[in-house]
C-alpha cells in the first residue's frame, strides 16, 4: 500500500510498517442473549480478519448486518461469545490499549450538562493529559471541527452535526494510532461530509490506521483502502476497493486514437476467441453494485463467502 | 441525654473490628469467587471460565491499585459535580432555607429547652435532606449513563472502571460537602439567632432580703419576660450580682451604681449551647448483702438496660474513675446523674427518692458521703436537666465518713478489699478530707450511689454517671455532629453507586433504602445469629411451625434433627455476616450529643470515621467488580 508512508521513509520500512498488524480478529462471534441467557440475534458470526497499520478499512454493510458490534467487540465494550480480538496485540478487553485508540460512536453519546470545550477537557482528563496541554489540543481540535464559535455553549443547544463534529474532536484528543469510525457521515451535511472524508485522507497520510464502517457506499468508496463487506453478520466480501471492483470476466480495452478499421480488427479478434463484445467505452462498474450482487447472491445461496484473513489486494 | 450504647477504648475496638473485617472481607471474597467460578463454568466450560477468573483477579490489582489515575479521577469528580448541578441540587439548600423560614415560626423559643428543639431539627433536617440526595444522585448516575449510553464514549478512554466507581462517590461526596457546609453556616446563625434575647431589669423590680436583725442582705427579684420566661437575680449590697438560670441558660447582669438604685443591664444568653466534655467511668454493683456483682436487679422489664439496687439496704452502684488530677480538675468534680426510679410503694409522689452519693478511696476504702439528694426521676423526660452535683476540692461538710471494704465472692470465699489488716481506721477521724490526697488513688477514685428509702429502687447503666471535665466548643461541636451526616451519606453513596453498577435506577434506590433500613437491625441480627432463642434458629422454628410442634419439647433425636441444626448453624452464620455487611447508620447520627450539649468524644468520631472507610472501601470495590463484569454496551 502506498499511500500509508509518511515521506521519506525507505522501501523497505515502507514494505515493513505496512504488514503491521494493528488489529486481528480469529473466528470473532456475538450472539446476544436476553437476561434469561436465551439467544436472541447471531449479530456476527466467526470474523476473521487483520488490518495493518496505516491503511483505511471499511466495514460496509446494510443495517443491522453487525458493524457497530464488530467496532464494539474491538472497542471492549462487548465481551465475544466465542473467539477473540486483539488490538495492538493486546486483548480488546485490555483497558491499557485505549491509550491508542480514538472512537467515534454511531450517535453521539457525549454529557449534554458539559459545554464544548469541557468535553474535551473531560476526555483529555480521561487520558491523563496535563491540563496545559489538553488545553491547547482542545483548542486546537475545536478549530479543526469549526466548533471554536460555540465551544462555551452546552451540548444541549448543540445541533446534530455540530455534536457530531466535537464526538469527532473528542475521538482525536489523545492524537490516537487507531481510529474507529462508526458511521462518521451521518448527521453532517454535505460540506461537512466532504470535510470529513479529507480529514480521515489526511489522518491516514499522518501514518494513523483508521476503522470506519458505514453503509453508505459512497463514503467507502472514496477514502477507504480496503472494504470488508458483512451481511447478516456474515464476511460476504474483502478486499481492495480497487480489486473488488475489478469484474474479472470482464476485460476493458482502453485505446486512444485507434481508428475504426482497428475497432474492426479488434472485434473480429474476439469472436475468433469465442468472446462477446458487450461495449467499448469507459468502466462503469461501482462499489453499489457490488454490493448490491452480494445481497442478491446471499439470498439465493445462503453459504458463506468469506476469504480469510489476508486481502488479496497485495 | 441519655447514651445507649458506650463504646469500647479505641485500642479494643480497633483490635476486634479489624478482625470481624478481615474475616468478612475473606468470607465475601471466597463466597464472591466460588459464584463466578460456578456460573462462569456452567456458561463457558471449566478452562476458559479458569483463566477467566485469573486474568479477572490480575486486572484487579492494576485496576484498584497500580493503574489509579488522579487526573483520570479528578476528571470523572468534576463530571459527578457537573451532573449534580443539572440535577439541581441546590434546590436542596433552598428546600432547606425554606423549612428553616418555616421552623422559625413553629419552634417555640419560649418552651422549656429551645436550644434542644432548634438542634434537633436543624440536624435532623439537614440529615433527612441529604440522605435522599445521596441516594437520588447516586442510584441513578450509572444507570442513566449506562441508558443514555454517555458511559460508552468514557470505557474507551484508559479510564479503569475502579476509577469510574471511585470518582461518582468522590464527586457526590463533595457535592455533599459543600451542601453540607452551607448548611451548617446557615443551621449556626440559625439556632443562635433563635436563641438571642435578653431582659431587662430595673430598681423597682428588686426587693430588699434582710437577716432576722432587719439587716440588709441585698435584693431580689425578677427580670422582665423574654421568650416566655424570667429570671430570679440576686444582687448584693456592693453590687456583685447572680442571675438563676432558666430554660437551659443564663445571662450576665452588670451593676452601674450602687443597688438598689443603680443600672442594671443583661447580657446576651449564656451556656444555652455548650458541649459539654464529660468523662464516663466503669460501672460495678454492690447487692444487698454488700457483695460486689456485675449486674444489678432486673425489675421485671426484661428490655430495659439500666441494672437497680435496692433501697435501705448496702446495695449501690460504684462507678470508678481514672485519671482523675488536681490539673484536669482544678476546683472539684462537676458531676451529672440520671437515675431511672422503680418504686415498689407509692410513697411520697410529690417528692423523690432519697439517694446518697459518697466518694470512696479504692485503695485505703475511706468513704466520705458528701451529699444526700432527692431524685429527680427522670428529670430530662420532664425536660428539664439531670441531677447535678458538685464535689468540692476540700470536702468540709460530709454527711457520713466510714471506711468501706468491698466484698467480691472469689475462689477462697469471700475477699475483703482492702484486707482488714491494712485498715487504717484513723483516716475516717478527721473532719476535712481533700479530694485529691485523701480520696484518690493513683488517679483512681470510685463515686457511690445508694438509694435510703426501702422498697424504693435505683436503675443505672454506666454512662448515667459522668463528670463534666470541661466545656468544648459550641460551633466545633455543631461541625461534628454535621460531620456525623457526612459520614452517613459517603455510606448511602457508595452503596447507592454500588448497587447501580447491576440494577436499575429505582431497584437500586430500593435496594439501597433496604440496606439503610436493615442497618437499624443490625443489632437485633446478631442477637438473632448469637442469641439464645427458643425453639431454635429459622430452620428449626420453621419445621415447628409447619408440624405444630411445641417450641419447648426437644426435637426427636435423628439425621433429621442433626441436619436441621446443621442448616440452623450455617443461617445463623449467614445472619450473622448479612448483620455485619449492613452498615449501622443510626449510629453516626450524633444529633442528640449535640442537641443536649455533649462534646462528640474524638474517640467516638475516629471510630465512626475508621468505620465509614472500613465500609465505604470494600462497598466500592464490589462495584467495581459487578461493573467491570457487565457489557456496558447491552
Ligand atoms: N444490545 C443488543 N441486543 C440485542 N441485539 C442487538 C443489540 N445490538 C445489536 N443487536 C442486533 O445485532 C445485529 C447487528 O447490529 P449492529 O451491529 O448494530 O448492526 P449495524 O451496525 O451493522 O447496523 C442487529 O440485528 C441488531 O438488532
Ligand atoms: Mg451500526
Amino acid at each position: 500500500m502506498s499511500t500509508s508512508v509518511l515521506p521519506g521513509t525507505s522501501a523497505e520500512t515502507k514494505l515493513e510498517t505496512t504488514r503491521d498488524v494493528v488489529v486481528e480478529t480469529r473466528n470473532l462471534t456475538k450472539v446476544y442473549r436476553d437476561f434469561w441467557g436465551r439467544q436472541k440475534v447471531r449479530a456476527l458470526k466467526a470474523l476473521d480478519l487483520s488490518i495493518f497499520r496505516g491503511e483505511i478499512f471499511g466495514l460496509l454493510g446494510p443495517n443491522g448486518s453487525g458493524k457497530t458490534t464488530t467496532m464494539k467487540l474491538l472497542l471492549g465494550l462487548l465481551f465475544p461469545t466465542e473467539g477473540e480480538a486483539l488490538v495492538f496485540g493486546k486483548p480488546a478487553t485490555d483497558v491499557s490499549k485505549n491509550e491508542r485508540i480514538g472512537y467515534l460512536p454511531e450517535e453521539t453519546y457525549l454529557y449534554r450538562f458539559l459545554t464544548g470545550e469541557e468535553t474535551l477537557d473531560f476526555y483529555g482528563r480521561l487520558f491523563n493529559i496535563p491540563a496545559a496541554v489538553r488545553r491547547q489540543r482542545s483548542a486546537e481540535l475545536l478549530e479543526l471541527v469549526g466548533l471554536t464559535a460555540a465551544r462555551k455553549r452546552q451540548l444541549r443547544e448543540y445541533s446534530k452535526g455540530m455534536a457530531r463534529r466535537l464526538g469527532l474532536a473528542q475521538a482525536l484528543i489523545n492524537d490516537p494510532d487507531l481510529i474507529l469510525l462508526d458511521e462518521p457521515t451521518t448527521g453532517l451535511d454535505p460540506i461537512g461530509t466532504r470535510a470529513m472524508k479529507d480529514l480521515i485522507l489526511q489522518l491516514r497520510d499522518r501514518g494513523k490506521t483508521i476503522i470506519m464502517c458505514s453503509h453508505l457506499l459512497a463514503d467507502v468508496q472514496d477514502v477507504c483502502d480496503r472494504v470488508g463487506i458483512l451481511y447478516q453478520g456474515e464476511l460476504k466480501e474483502l478486499g481492495r476497493v480497487d480489486s473488488l471492483l475489478k469484474i474479472r470476466d470482464v476485460t476493458e480495452i482502453r485505446v486512444a486514437g485507434l481508428p475504426p478499421v482497428a475497432l474492426e480488427e479488434i472485434k473480429g479478434v474476439v469472436e475468433r476467441h469465442n468472446g462477446q463484445v458487450q461495449f467499448i467505452g469507459n468502466p462503469t462498474t461501482t462499489l453499489e453494485e457490488l454490493f448490491l450482487n452480494i445481497v442478491a447472491e446471499s439470498e439465493a445461496h445462503p453459504g458463506r463467502r468469506v476469504r480469510g484473513g489476508v486481502s488479496d489486494g497485495h | 441525654m441519655v447514651i445507649e450504647k458506650v463504646l469500647p477504648p479505641f485500642w479494643t475496638w480497633f483490635v476486634q473490628a479489624a478482625l470481624v473485617w478481615v474475616a468478612l472481607i475473606v468470607v465475601v471474597c471466597v463466597f464472591g469467587l466460588l459464584l463466578a467460578s460456578f456460573v462462569l463454568t456452567v456458561e463457558r466450560g471449566f478452562k476458559r471460565a479458569a483463566v477467566s477468573i485469573g486474568r479477572a483477579i490480575v486486572e484487579a490489582f492494576t485496576d484498584l491499585i497500580g493503574a489509579i489515575s488522579f487526573r483520570r479521577i479528578s476528571g470523572l469528580v468534576f463530571l459527578a459535580i457537573k451532573e449534580s448541578i443539572r440535577r439541581r441540587v441546590l434546590a436542596v439548600f433552598a428546600l432547606f432555607i425554606l423549612l428553616l423560614l418555616f421552623a422559625g415560626w413553629y419552634i417555640d423559643p419560649a418552651s422549656t429547652n429551645p436550644s434542644v428543639l432548634y438542634l434537633n431539627f436543624v440536624l435532623s433536617s439537614t440529615g433527612y435532606l441529604i440522605i435522599l440526595l445521596a441516594l437520588f444522585l447516586s442510584c441513578y448516575s450509572l444507570p442513566n449513563d449506562i441508558r443514555n449510553r454517555t458511559i460508552q464514549t468514557v470505557v474507551t478512554k484508559p479510564v479503569r472502571i475502579s476509577e469510574i466507581v471511585f470518582g461518582r462517590v468522590a464527586g457526590f461526596a463533595l457535592v455533599g460537602t459543600v451542601l453540607l457546609l452551607l448548611m451548617c453556616g446557615v443551621s449556626y446563625l440559625f439556632v443562635i439567632s433563635g436563641l438571642s434575647h435578653t431582659h431587662t431589669l430595673s430598681s423597682e423590680n428588686l426587693s430588699a432580703m434582710t437577716d432576722p436583725q432587719g439587716i440588709v442582705e441585698g435584693y431580689t427579684g425578677f427580670t422582665s419576660t423574654v421568650h416566655g420566661h424570667k429570671h430570679r437575680v440576686y444582687v448584693d449590697p456592693d453590687g456583685k450580682a447572680r442571675v438563676e438560670m432558666r430554660h437551659g441558660h443564663v445571662h450576665r447582669l452588670e451593676v452601674s451604681g450602687i443597688p438598689p438604685d443603680a443600672k442594671y443591664s443583661l447580657g446576651p444568653a449564656e451556656e444555652a449551647l455548650l458541649a459539654r466534655v464529660v468523662v464516663y467511668g466503669d460501672l460495678q454493683f454492690r447487692d444487698r448483702d454488700g457483695v460486689d456483682t456485675k449486674e444489678g436487679l432486673n425489675v421485671g422489664d426484661e428490655w430495659t438496660y439500666r441494672g437497680y439496687i435496692q433501697g435501705g439496704s448496702p446495695a449501690a452502684f460504684i462507678w470508678t474513675f481514672a485519671g482523675i488530677t488536681p490539673r484536669r480538675f482544678p476546683d472539684g468534680l462537676p458531676l451529672e446523674l440520671n437515675l431511672g426510679v422503680f418504686r415498689t410503694h407509692k410513697g411520697n409522689i410529690e417528692k423523690g427518692v432519697l439517694g446518697s452519693i459518697a466518694v470512696r478511696n479504692p485503695r485505703t476504702g475511706l468513704t466520705v458521703e458528701t451529699e444526700i439528694f432527692e431524685s429527680k426521676e427522670f428529670a430530662l423526660n420532664q425536660g428539664v436537666s439531670t441531677n447535678q452535683f458538685f464535689i468540692p476540692r476540700l470536702i468540709t461538710k460530709a454527711s457520713s465518713v466510714q471506711i468501706i471494704q468491698r466484698k467480691r465472692i472469689g475462689p477462697q470465699g469471700v475477699e475483703l478489699d482492702p484486707p482488714s489488716e491494712t485498715l487504717d481506721h484513723q483516716l475516717a477521724k478527721k473532719q476535712e478530707f481533700d479530694l485529691f490526697e485523701d480520696l484518690t488513688d493513683n488517679g483512681k477514685l470510685e463515686i457511690w450511689i445508694r438509694c435510703l428509702e426501702p422498697g424504693q429502687y435505683f436503675g443505672a447503666a454506666k454512662p448515667d454517671l459522668y463528670l463534666r471535665a470541661r466545656d468544648g466548643y459550641f460551633a466545633l461541636n455543631l461541625l461534628k455532629g454535621f460531620l456525623g451526616i457526612w459520614l452517613q451519606m459517603t455510606i448511602v453513596l457508595a452503596y447507592g453507586v454500588m448497587l447501580s453498577t447491576f440494577l436499575s435506577a429505582p431497584v437500586a434506590l430500593i435496594a439501597t433504602l433496604g440496606v439503610m433500613i436493615g442497618g437499624l437491625f443490625r443489632d437485633f441480627m446478631t442477637q438473632l445469629a448469637f442469641g439464645q432463642t427458643w425453639g431454635g434458629g429459622p430452620f428449626e422454628s420453621f419445621y415447628r411451625l409447619i408440624t405444630q410442634e411445641n417450641v419447648m419439647t426437644q426435637l426427636e433425636p435423628g439425621l433429621g434433627t442433626t441436619l436441621l441444626k446443621m442448616a440452623d448453624v450455617g443461617a445463623r452464620g449467614f445472619l450473622y455476616a448479612a448483620a455485619n455487611v449492613l452498615p449501622p447508620l443510626g449510629e453516626f447520627g450524633w444529633s442528640n450529643f449535640v442537641a443536649y450539649g455533649f462534646d462528640i468524644p474524638g474517640e467516638v468520631v475516629l471510630i465512626r470515621l475508621l468505620q465509614t472507610v472500613a465500609i465505604v472501601l470494600p462497598v466500592c470495590v464490589a462495584g467495581y467488580f459487578f461493573l467491570k463484569a457487565r457489557e456496558v454496551a447491552e
